[in-house]
């Protein structure tokens, strides 16, 4: 039987209880990422499924690919190892070289860190906010702050991670920001996304600091979040108007954040875990070439790294 | 009867998850501004067809879990559900009794409002947000969905007798 009118809690009182219930979370909306992460856990089945459709397209396009097309692609791919691994070859041997001149001097050496492949995947985002969703989560260890890059360059950082996928928030939106240098000269700068997909800014810079259209603009390692060294940014124009107290630079970033696939999520290295480390040439080989920061394997770095560190004690007593 | 009202409970709530995974399926480029609410038009359905039931509280669940899904500000979407719904509500025996043609034009003015409200909460709130009239895109496009989704959900309300 369905009464025809409905005696219970007015409209008015609901419509309140909501409006009150929604000021809460935007207020509490910081200290709610465990309850966030755990709803998006919960819902993460629905973001799979809704990309089963893009999926089977992927996979029908890849089946029916004709034998041309995989004969060209495969000669691509051919071509382009070729290339990559005679640059290897090189880069193999200045890597130790760099190495050994840093032992020397008893600075930091840098380190391989790990990296995973995470795919993106196609599911809506918050339109307002330029934001993607990789299919890695919790379960690989990824964590909020993750510096993600794709083969150009750097992509952005993790902001919300479930069991299974993570959300990126990329270099272009609004609310981010990354500390980068200049190549040519060094000069240090933030850029800060705009909200357009293919443009990045740099703001407050004094309009006498040497930059031109063209410099590449890689991240400088200030903040602790993203490593150095990584490219971000190519400038594409600075103009210097009379009318405004800075110059105002825009650059285009080098990742095709509009029409990414892959990308890479790096676990850069934990300064507090793994302690500034000079790597002796004989030590290299005991360490594990995925750096990893779970307990049990930084124990296992540690114990080559304190033998080295008293073999090595040398060089150092000679920098001092 | 219990049996019945649990059946025709899970088959509402089915189609509101069928409608919030089509609210996230991935669209060409191209139309990805155009993108239907289908999530908001299978509640609104609910709405009109039984208030008593699925209302503004339901409704504000729904946005919640839409914000999560889609990385927004928790409750921004919740706010924008838990208003539109309720101007639903406060009319669904008129929304009831309109012609079709009347209906669609209304629930393209609640998607505007929708995303009205959406844009002002997102702006008040992370602050920036460029204004583009794009988002009245989605106003157009339910228009043509709504005539689906109306007959398609009154014909499952029919066969599972949800009351």
């Amino acid at each position: 039987m369905k009464p025809i009118f409905v005696r219970g809690i007015s409209h008015q009182f609901r419509l309140t209880l909501a409006i009150i219930l929604s000021v809460v979370l935007f207020v509490s909306n910081d200290r709610l990422e465990p309850v966030r992460q755990s709803l998006s856990s919960l819902l993460s089945p629905l973001q799979y499924l809704a990309n089963v459709p893009g999926f089977m397209l992927d996979w029908t396009a890849e089946a029916f690919a004709t034998r041309n097309m995989l004969a060209a692609q495969n000669k691509i791919l051919i071509d382009q190892q070729l290339l990559m691994s005679e640059r290897l070859q090189r880069f193999e041997h200045l890597r130790q070289e760099n190495e050994r001149l840093r032992t020397l001097l008893g600075s930091p050496v840098h380190m391989d860190s790990r990296k995973v492949v995470a795919e993106v995947m196609e599911v809506a985002s918050d339109p307002f906010r330029q934001l993607v969703v990789l299919n890695q989560g919790e379960r690989t260890g990824v964590y909020v702050g993750q510096p993600v890059v794709d083969a150009k360059g750097v992509v952005g950082q993790v902001v919300d991670v479930s069991e299974l996928t993570s959300r990126v928030l990329l270099v272009s939106d609004t609310t981010h920001g990354i500390p980068v240098r200049i190549t040519r000269n060094d000069v240090r700068a933030i850029a800060n996304g705009t909200g357009e997909i293919d443009e990045i800014e740099l703001r407050h810079v004094a309009k006498s600091t040497d930059i031109i259209a063209g410099d590449l603009l890689v991240t400088s390692g200030l903040g602790d979040r993203f490593p150095e060294g990584y490219p971000v940014a190519r400038v594409m124009s600075v103009s210097r108007d009379d009318g405004q107290s800075y110059a105002v630079i825009n650059a285009q970033p080098l990742a095709a954040l509009d029409r990414i696939r892959y990308v890479l999520l790096i676990w850069p290295d934990d300064v507090d875990n793994n302690p500034i480390i000079p790597i002796v040439p004989g030590a290299d080989a005991n360490l594990p070439l995925e750096n990893t920061t779970s307990p049990a394997e930084t124990s296992t770095i540690d114990a080559p790294v304190n033998a080295s560190n008293a073999e090595n004690s040398l060089p150092q007593e000679v920098s001092q | 009867m219990s049996a019945h009202i649990a059946n025709g409970r899970f088959v509402v709530w089915l189609t509101l998850f069928i409608g919030m995974m089509f609210q996230i399926m991935p669209l060409p480029h191209i139309v990805a501004a155009w993108r239907p609410d289908w999530l908001l038009m299978v509640m609104i359905y609910w709405a009109v067809a039984l208030p008593h039931r699925y209302s503004i509280l339901t409704a504000w669940v729904l946005g919640v879990m839409l914000d999560v899904l889609l990385g927004a500000t928790l409750g921004v979407r919740g706010l924008a559900f838990a208003l539109t719904i309720y101007i639903v509500v406060l009319h669904f025996q008129r929304i009831r009794n309109f012609p079709r043609w009347q209906q669609t034009i209304l629930v393209s003015v609640f998607v505007c409002i929708y995303h009205l409200v959406i844009y002002w909460t997102e702006f008040a709130i992370v602050g920036g947000t460029p204004f583009n009239t794009d988002m009245f895109l989605p106003a157009f496009s339910s228009i043509i969905i709504w005539w689906w989704i109306f007959w398609f959900l009154r014909n499952i309300r029919r066969r599972y007798k949800v009351r």
